[in-house]
């Protein structure tokens, strides 16, 4: 198996809202994140959303919740499956880290919790194998949605072109 | 002198609240007429008759019975109706019930229901126009704020899960909004949509739903504030013990 592995000094962050964002909030917050220099990779999570009613009675039946909806981030299109629990990022130093901080007081109107620690894995599992081989791009690592199907491009890449 | 029950010991709100719900002496805030409730409960459309598992008991020729004598059956069970079900789930961000005492307040003040208390829903089954009965009770007064607790047959995901930003508890299938200042159902309790909207009143404010809730929170009443529950509670927990382990001590 090749190393998919990445071994940097990057700061990897999570922002963790007192309440579950809505897809407005969520598009302004992210926007800003993304237009800053210094912001590697970031993903949301949070409480799944279906499309339709999964089980009971009502299998089937369309759920169009106003939570799931397209948000435009860094001028793509990016399909919200989950109603924004939660913000992981990976950034370049310490600066970033208070810019994103200085964001996140401007933006949100409760508390969060703001925190640097190991929140994206940084060595490939073998799930991670199965699904995207051997010689996976080490910056996907961690960025898939582990319920998604690949066949629905479970991961959302934001300036791909900018940084080939 | 005529035993008045205690039902739950302590002296802060939440210990006065939990009181209340027991013993059924509970405020009643909101209006929520037969046809609104029949449809989001969604067992049969609103107006039809009940249906029925069995002819009413006075045509059965039941044989004579002394328990017969002593119980009178529920209205539900004498017409015979259908065993349906009502379930609710209340956010722990101050919801103004929780599962136990929800069934609580069933099993003390209604009959012929059966409760069932689990971790973040509780369900109770009953004949329908008994179930109904409970349901209306447990809708239209303090037990309920229309934005912190839900009715939900299937797919309960929610009560633990932080509020979203509208501060009505989340809702994977969307059952319930805020539309101006009001909570408006518009999918009946398994998430099937339903023919009218259903107004459910105005959710309670932060501070109302504070006031009202019976759970301990240590950002509200901490469980640790309650000396007379600690001792009671550890009371129970010793002397269960005791008696399970070495009867004869005690």
């Amino acid at each position: 198996m090749s190393d998919s592995s990445r071994d940097t000094d990057y700061l990897q962050l999570e922002i963790y809202p007192g309440r579950l964002l809505n897809p407005d909030t969520a598009e302004v917050l992210l926007n800003e994140i993304a237009e800053l220099d210094g912001v590697i990779r970031f993903f949301v999570h949070g409480p799944r959303i279906p499309k339709t009613v999964p089980y009971g009675p009502a299998t089937g039946e369309t759920v169009n919740h106003p939570s799931r909806r397209v948000i435009m981030v860094a001028g793509q299109e990016m399909d919200l499956e989950v109603s924004v629990g939660g913000i992981r990022l990976e950034v370049t130093d310490a600066d970033v880290k208070e810019n994103i901080r200085e964001i996140c007081d401007k933006l949100l109107p409760f508390s969060y919790e703001f925190r640097e620690g190991l929140f994206i894995p940084t060595t490939q599992t073998v799930t991670d194998y199965a699904k995207r081989g051997p010689d996976a791009d080490p910056l996907l690592l961690g960025m898939t949605d582990p319920k998604g199907k690949l066949r629905n491009k479970p991961v959302c890449i934001l300036n791909k072109k900018d940084s080939e | 002198m005529a035993y008045k029950p205690q039902f739950y010991p302590g002296a802060t709100s939440v210990a006065e609240n939990r009181r209340k719900h027991m013993s059924g002496k509970v405020e009643k805030l909101r209006d929520i007429s037969d046809d609104d409730l029949t449809l989001v409960l969604g067992h049969r459309a609103p107006g039809s008759d009940y249906p029925s598992t069995h002819p009413p008991l006075a045509e059965m020729g039941e044989p004579d019975d002394s328990i017969r004598q002593l119980v009178e059956a529920t209205p539900g069970a004498k017409a015979g109706d259908r065993v349906r079900y009502v379930q609710f789930v209340d956010s722990m961000y101050n919801g103004p019930s929780v599962p136990y005492f929800r069934s609580y307040n069933a099993a003390i003040n209604f009959r012929g229901v059966d409760p069932g208390t689990l971790s973040g829903r509780q369900v109770v089954e009953a004949r329908e126009r008994d179930m109904e009965q409970l349901a209306k009770f447990q809708l239209e007064t303090e037990m309920t704020c229309p934005a912190l607790s839900s009715l939900r047959g299937a797919t309960v995901h929610g009560h633990s899960l932080r509020l979203p930003e509208d501060g009505v508890m989340f809702d994977m299938l969307d059952r319930a909004r805020k539309e101006g200042n009001n909570i408006v159902m518009h999918k009946d309790q398994v998430g099937r949509p339903i023919d009218k909207k259903v107004n459910l009143g105005k959710p309670m404010s932060d501070e109302e739903a504070a006031k009202r809730t019976t759970i301990y929170r240590v950002d509200n009443v901490a469980f640790r504030d309650d000396k007379e529950v600690i001792e009671w509670v550890h009371r129970v927990f010793d002397q269960r013990t005791i008696y399970g382990f070495k009867p004869m001590n005690v």
